[in-house]
Order: structure tokens, then sequence, then C-alpha cells
């Protein structure tokens, strides 16, 4: 590669502002319209009261949005922040940044979790939190300089086109000497061309010395990335210690540190081995209970799983440390070296693949009836370095395998490309031309919500199908896990804030194995507890598999097992020590109460955050097709005959299948209504004058916002 | 002679997972077990049979993703 040519257009120094207890109280925009560069304080009101992370972005969002902005529009923005906890090296899962924007998928905000040294990087360089808003009039760069107190925006041209390479030429670039000191955010072709550009975040890998990366994958934060004509976003920063953080308690905080690594790596090697095969051990258990994606989400197991699981990617997998952040024993972020691709621009080179993932193994493999461990490592390779979510790619191209397969779309639509489940060779061209921004994959790069439109339209393709098969909700690609013997994940999915991720809840088998929770009134504590302590990682910058991937030998004796509460204790010792501020298990839930409710006001802002908001295909509740009911009968026609006393002798399957569905679309309906009640919410799932005043978000523009919808 | 974590426990001929699991106790949360490394779930403890002189280690709640 030629060298890159980088022409500053706007510099400023900056007085780096003191880290204190977590927080350097400041923020940092760039206004890509002008390309200015604004520093502001933040004032201790806000801090009070939306913590760091995810709510200090959604803070930023909402004063940088209207109601009526588009994600294309110059005004929407960027945030990325890491919260007051991140950066604390030996923490497990203590290095995370929270990236939001309006979505290009959804239209309301999106937030994604991701690893990778750039949040800790750029809350040493002085910022808690930095939006990015306008559009550049050229492709640009920005750079943040914490160890020259320096940020520049770059005009770039002849850049490396995609993620995998870019990321590793402006690490380089921007300290050849010590590249451990840089992190690269950067999207890729993919993210320019579809609706699911993801990020990737980079970190350099000491031990195999070169670039790895993590993924800011969902809700296309990347395409809002391009959009802006953002190539980069690089951090640089130098020598971090637990004293970087500048911590309350340091003593405190080196105890509670030591404690739950210690049990990481005493207990990981008993329990998942994620340190070995990172979250890979869930394709055999998902598989067996039934709950991996196969065809479409239409299947739950198939007899070839065992050949993507932890069985085949332990012996693929490169050995070495693998932690997204310093010293985190989770150490999951595995990947492998000197793979060879068989498609695409890397054809035949050896490259490194950081992945797979359970995700991208489901969405990616199984789902789309691909049970071809290297197939997948293609897939997961050209997707980060093309800058696209693994889990939107393989959830929409399963949405188009079934379609072929039904004669919803045909030969001609496709440009004559056979997309048959298990077609590995077409998967992999739909990537390449989504990446392209050619052919038929332009059209899956719109999204599931997108191509419904656009088959029924144009392709004759029936609406009613595809609204029962498309496995999307609020416009976003369901995640990897069948839900339809778990009404409790139902709900995780379709009464996510943000559409079906399972990072706010994931209770299928609390509810389905365990039966822990038999009523609507159980069902409903879980779906407000879970969503809620899974959002109080994303205020403080963490990752949430310590909580509870890897559980304390006698969690079992505990009256809670599920919620893991040993480990909750030492969260709020983390958060009293570094802050502190000293809390407990209920201020945690209290933290992320007042943000989770401001999240959902501002879905209503952006027109949406109602009732007819929150459904769920039904493929995601019962079986929609006969062959599918077939396929589990027994389980079936059990639940009509015990559970719900129907005389079904007379019936056929397809009697049988609506008599299912009748049931089960009632007990989504209802299960809402007990959620909505639970949160304090009125029926139509907007958050109540006094719920936003008990959590003190009462805010003018909020109630403004509610009053519009009906509720004061 | 198997290992149950580490403990040892008396193995008998046919003997599967879910026999094994109903002779010891706190078990109610367990639906995965590792068999001699192979992970193997709760719809197939009925059927698996554990050989002789087997390492099993009982995992705690599957938490997800």
């Amino acid at each position: 590669m030629d060298q890159i040519n980088l022409k500053e257009i706007k510099a400023i120094s900056y007085e780096k502002a003191e880290i204190k207890k977590g927080y350097t109280d400041h923020s940092l925009r760039i206004n890509l319209d002008e390309s200015d560069i604004i520093i502001n304080p933040i004032t201790e009101k806000i801090k009070d009261k939306f913590i760091g992370g995810k709510g200090y972005d959604l803070w930023m969002m909402w004063n940088a949005v209207s109601g009526d902005t588009k994600w294309n529009d110059p005004e929407n923005a960027i945030c990325i922040s890491s919260g007051p906890l991140g950066g604390t090296p030996g923490y497990p899962g203590g290095g995370k940044s929270i990236v939001t924007s309006i979505s290009p998928l959804t239209g309301i905000p999106i937030d994604s979790n991701v690893g990778g040294y750039f949040g800790p990087y750029k809350k040493f360089s002085g910022f808690d939190v930095i939006q990015i808003d306008g559009k550049a009039k050229q492709d640009c760069i920005i750079f943040i300089d914490g160890i020259e107190n320096k940020i520049q925006i770059f005009e770039a041209s002849n850049l490396p086109q995609d993620s995998y390479e870019l990321s590793n030429v402006l690490t380089h670039h921007f300290d050849e000497k010590k590249p451990v000191n840089v992190s690269v955010v950067s999207a890729g072709p993919g993210a320019e061309h579809t609706y699911f550009g993801c990020l990737n975040f980079s970190w350099w890998d000491a031990g195999r010395k070169r670039v790895r990366y993590k993924q800011a994958g969902r809700g296309g934060i990347g395409t809002v990335f391009a959009d802006k004509k953002v190539k980069a976003v690089v951090a640089r920063f130098g020598a971090v210690s637990m004293k970087t953080n500048n911590p309350a308690d340091l003593d405190a905080l080196k105890l509670v540190t030591k404690a739950h690594a210690k049990e990481i790596n005493e207990l990981d090697p008993k329990q998942n081995r994620m340190a070995l095969v990172g979250t890979t051990h869930l394709i055999p258990i998902m598989n067996d209970h039934e709950c991996l994606p196969v065809h479409n989400f239409k299947f739950g197991s198939h007899p070839e799983s065992f050949l993507i699981g932890e069985e085949a990617y332990e012996h693929i997998f490169d050995k070495g440390f693998d932690g997204c952040w310093r010293g985190c024993a989770v150490a999951c972020a595995h990947g492998v070296k000197d793979f060879s691709p068989f498609t695409g621009p890397y054809r035949g080179q050896k490259v490194f693949v950081d992945g797979p993932e359970y995700e991208t193994v489901a969405g990616c493999g199984s789902s789309l009836g691909i049970f071809d461990p290297q197939t997948i490592l293609e897939i997961n390779f050209y997707c980060d370095a093309y800058g696209m979510d693994t889990i939107s790619v393989g959830t929409s191209i399963a949405f188009v395998m079934e379609c072929f397969e039904n004669n919803q779309i045909t030969l001609e639509h496709t440009d004559g490309m056979d997309l048959s489940f298990g077609n590995r060779f077409n998967t992999l061209e739909l990537i390449h031309q989504m990446a392209r921004g050619k052919g038929f994959g332009v059209i899956v790069g719109k999204g599931i919500r997108n191509m419904k439109e656009i088959f029924a339209k144009d392709f004759g393709a029936d609406m009613a199908f595809m609204q029962d098969i498309g496995m999307e909700s609020k416009g976003l690609e369901f995640s990897e896990y069948i839900t339809k013997e778990s009404l409790a994940q139902q709900g995780g999915y379709g009464l996510a804030l943000k559409g079906p991720q399972h990072d706010e809840a994931w209770l299928i088998f609390l509810d389905m194995v365990h039966n822990f929770m038999p009523s609507f009134e159980d069902k409903a504590e879980a779906l407000h507890w879970f969503p809620m302590f899974r959002t109080w990682f994303g205020l403080c910058g963490l990752c949430k598999l310590p909580w509870n991937d890897i559980v304390p030998e006698d969690n079992k004796d505990n009256a809670e097992p599920a919620k893991v509460v040993k480990h909750v204790g030492w969260y709020a010792d983390f958060f009293s020590a570094v802050t502190g501020k000293k809390t407990d298990a209920d201020g945690l839930i209290a933290m992320s109460e007042a943000v989770y409710n401001f999240q959902r006001v501002f879905n209503l802002k952006m027109g949406y955050g109602t009732r007819e908001h929150d459904t769920i295909p039904y493929r995601a509740m019962g079986p929609v097709t006969e062959e599918e009911y077939e396929s589990r009968q027994e389980l079936y026609d059990g639940q009509l005959k015990d559970k719900y006393s129907l005389d079904i002798s007379g019936m056929d399957t397809k009697a049988k299948t609506a008599a299912l569905r009748q049931k089960r679309e009632e007990q989504y309906e209802l299960l809402t209504d007990a959620v909505y009640e639970r949160r304090g919410w009125t029926n139509n799932g907007i958050p109540t004058v006094a719920t936003v005043k008990r959590l003190g978000i009462d805010f003018p523009e909020v109630l403004e916002v509610l009053k519009k919808s009906g509720v004061e | 002679m198997i290992k149950v974590d580490e403990k040892v426990v008396q193995w008998t001929k046919n003997l599967t997972i879910a026999q094994l699991l109903k002779t010891l106790d706190d078990v109610k949360f367990c639906s995965v077990v590792r068999l001699n490394g192979k992970l193997i779930s709760s719809p197939k403890f009925k059927t698996t049979k554990i050989p002789d002189n087997s390492k099993i280690q009982l995992l705690p709640l599957v938490a997800g993703g």
C-alpha cells in the first residue's frame, strides 16, 4: 500500500482534565459540519442522574436530535462513552465502550457494548464521552492524543478500504514505536452500503504483535459513521494502572478486583472454559435444548451442530491471552491465525480472524444451514473487515433463504443465485455484494423490515408469511436464540428498548428449564430486574460476562441464584471504591432504572416507544408452518391438551397450529400487560408521570414528550 | 468408580446421568454437565450412560448471552 495521505484541517491543544474518582467531568464534541472541536464540562446533576456510559450517551443524544431527526440527518450523533469504572485494569470485563446513535434500522436510539481499548484511552485522555455530529465534506480521521494533549481532524485519502487493514495501518501511523498506545475505531465498505454497519474497536495484542478488534455490532452505528464520512476515530494514551482512574479507595478497589479475578481464574476452567473456547460452549447446550436457530429459527437443533461448537473451535482457536481489556481474567476474545479465505479480496492470503463468538456461529452458521466451521470463519472475517454486524447479516440472509425456498423470491430476483439453506458460496457472494453495494446484496443490506416491503411490493411476495418468519422487531434483526418455549424470553426480546438483542434479558433457562417464574407476575418481575441490572454494566463501562457466566460454587445455595447475588455485591463494592459513593445492590438498580426509563421516553420522542412497537414475529412465539409444528408434534399436542384443555382428536395439523397460535399470542399480550404494570408504564407502554418523577427524570422536556402522547 | 466434581462416587453398570443426579444433593439447577470433557444437557440426561472411571463436572446455571 502507498503512503496514506492525512491533511490536518483542524487542531487544538487542550489541558487534560484530571481524572477524579473515575470521571473526567468533561465531554468532547466533534462537529463535522464546521470541523469544530468543543470541550464542555459535565455537571454534577447530570453525573448523578445519568452515571456515565450509556447514560451519558443518551443524554448527549437527546440534546443533539429532535423528534424528527433521521439516522442520516447531520444532527444525528454518534456518542461513545466508557463510564466511571471503565478502564480498571485487572477487573474482569473492565474496559468496555458503549456506543449510541439513531439507528438506520429502527429510527430510535441503539446502543452497543464493545471491548477494545478505545473507551478507556478516550477517558484517560480527558473525556468521559465524545459526541460526533454533522457531516464531513471529505473522508476524515479524528485523532485524540492523550499523550500530547492534542486533538486533530484530518482529511484523509489513499486509505485501505477495509477495517482489517485500516486498523493496522493507523495503529502504526499514530505510534510506530508503541502501537499498544493506540486504539482505532473504524468501519468499512459494508457500512457504507448496508443499514447494519458495525464499528470495529481495536487494541494491540502484544503477545501476537498484531492489531485485534471487537465489534460494536448492533443497529447500524457503522452506517451512521460512514455516512458522516468518518473513516476512523483514533485514541492514543500511555501506560495505564489502577491509579489512572484515580479511585476514591484504591485499597478497596484492589481487594474486590483481586477477589473477582481469583474466582474466575479458579472456576472458569471448571465451568464454561471461556478463556479457552469463548462462548462457543453455548452451541451444544442450545442445540440440546432446542434453542439453537436452525434454518431461520424454524428449528431448534440439528444433528450436525457438533461440527460448529466448542469441540471444533477449541482446536481452531489460536492459543494465547485473549482479553479485550488489560488483565481481564475471562479473556474470551479468541481468534484464528493464518486463516486463508477462499473467496473475496483476501482470497489465498493468510489473515487473522477475530472470532467467532456464539452469535456469529449460530447466525451465520446453523441459521443458514451451514455447519462448516471454516466457512463461518470466512463469513466472520469479511463481516468484520467490511464493517457489518454478523447478527443482522446472518438473520437477514436466513430470512432470504426461507423466502427463496418458499418461492417468495426466485432466481430472477437474486441475480441467479441459488439461496437455499446451506449454500456457502452464495452466502459469501451475497456478503461481498453487500460490501460492494452491488447486485441483490444491496437489497439484503437494507435489513429484514425493508426487505419485507421490497419483496411484497416489487416481487409479489406474501407479506403475511414474511411478517411471521421475518425475525425482526422494531426493525432490528433478532440475536440468535429460539424463544418458542420461553414466554419470558419472548418478552426479553419484544420488550427490549432497542429491539431484540439479548443483552437486556436472557431468561430462557430460568423460565423454560427451571420454571423459576411460573406466573405472569414472576415473569414481569424478572423482566424488570434483569434488564435493569444488565443496563448498569452499560452505565459503568463493563462487560456482563463476569457477573453470571462464571458463578460462585455456593451460588446454588442462595435464595436467588439467578441473580448471582455475591457478584452483585462485588459490583456495588467496585462502584463504591471507584466513585466514593457508597452503594448497594438496590442502589445499582436505581441507577439503571432512571436511565432505562429515559431511553423509553427517548423512543417515544422519536415517534416510537409504544405498545404497537413491542410486537414480535410469530416465529418467535411458536410454529408458523405445519412442518414446524410436526417437528415437535408431541410437545405441541401435549400443550394443547394439558395446558389449554383442548380436545384435539378431530383436528388436523393446520387446525392445531392455528389453535396453538391463538393461545400463544394471548399469552404474549398478557405478559406485556404485566411487564408494563411492573415497570410503572401505562397500558400503552409509556412511563407514567409518577414513574418519571419517582426516578427523578421529570425534566420539562421529558414531561412534554409524555404530554404529547396523552400522559400527564 | 467415577469422580463428580472431584468427589469419588460409586459406579454401577448402565448408570445414567439422570440416575446419578438423583443420588446427589443440591442439583436442582443442574441442566448441563461435562462428562469426560463433553457437554451433556438435561434433555439427554436420561439416555446418556456414564462409563466407569468417568470424570463429571456439574455446571452451574446457564446464563446465556
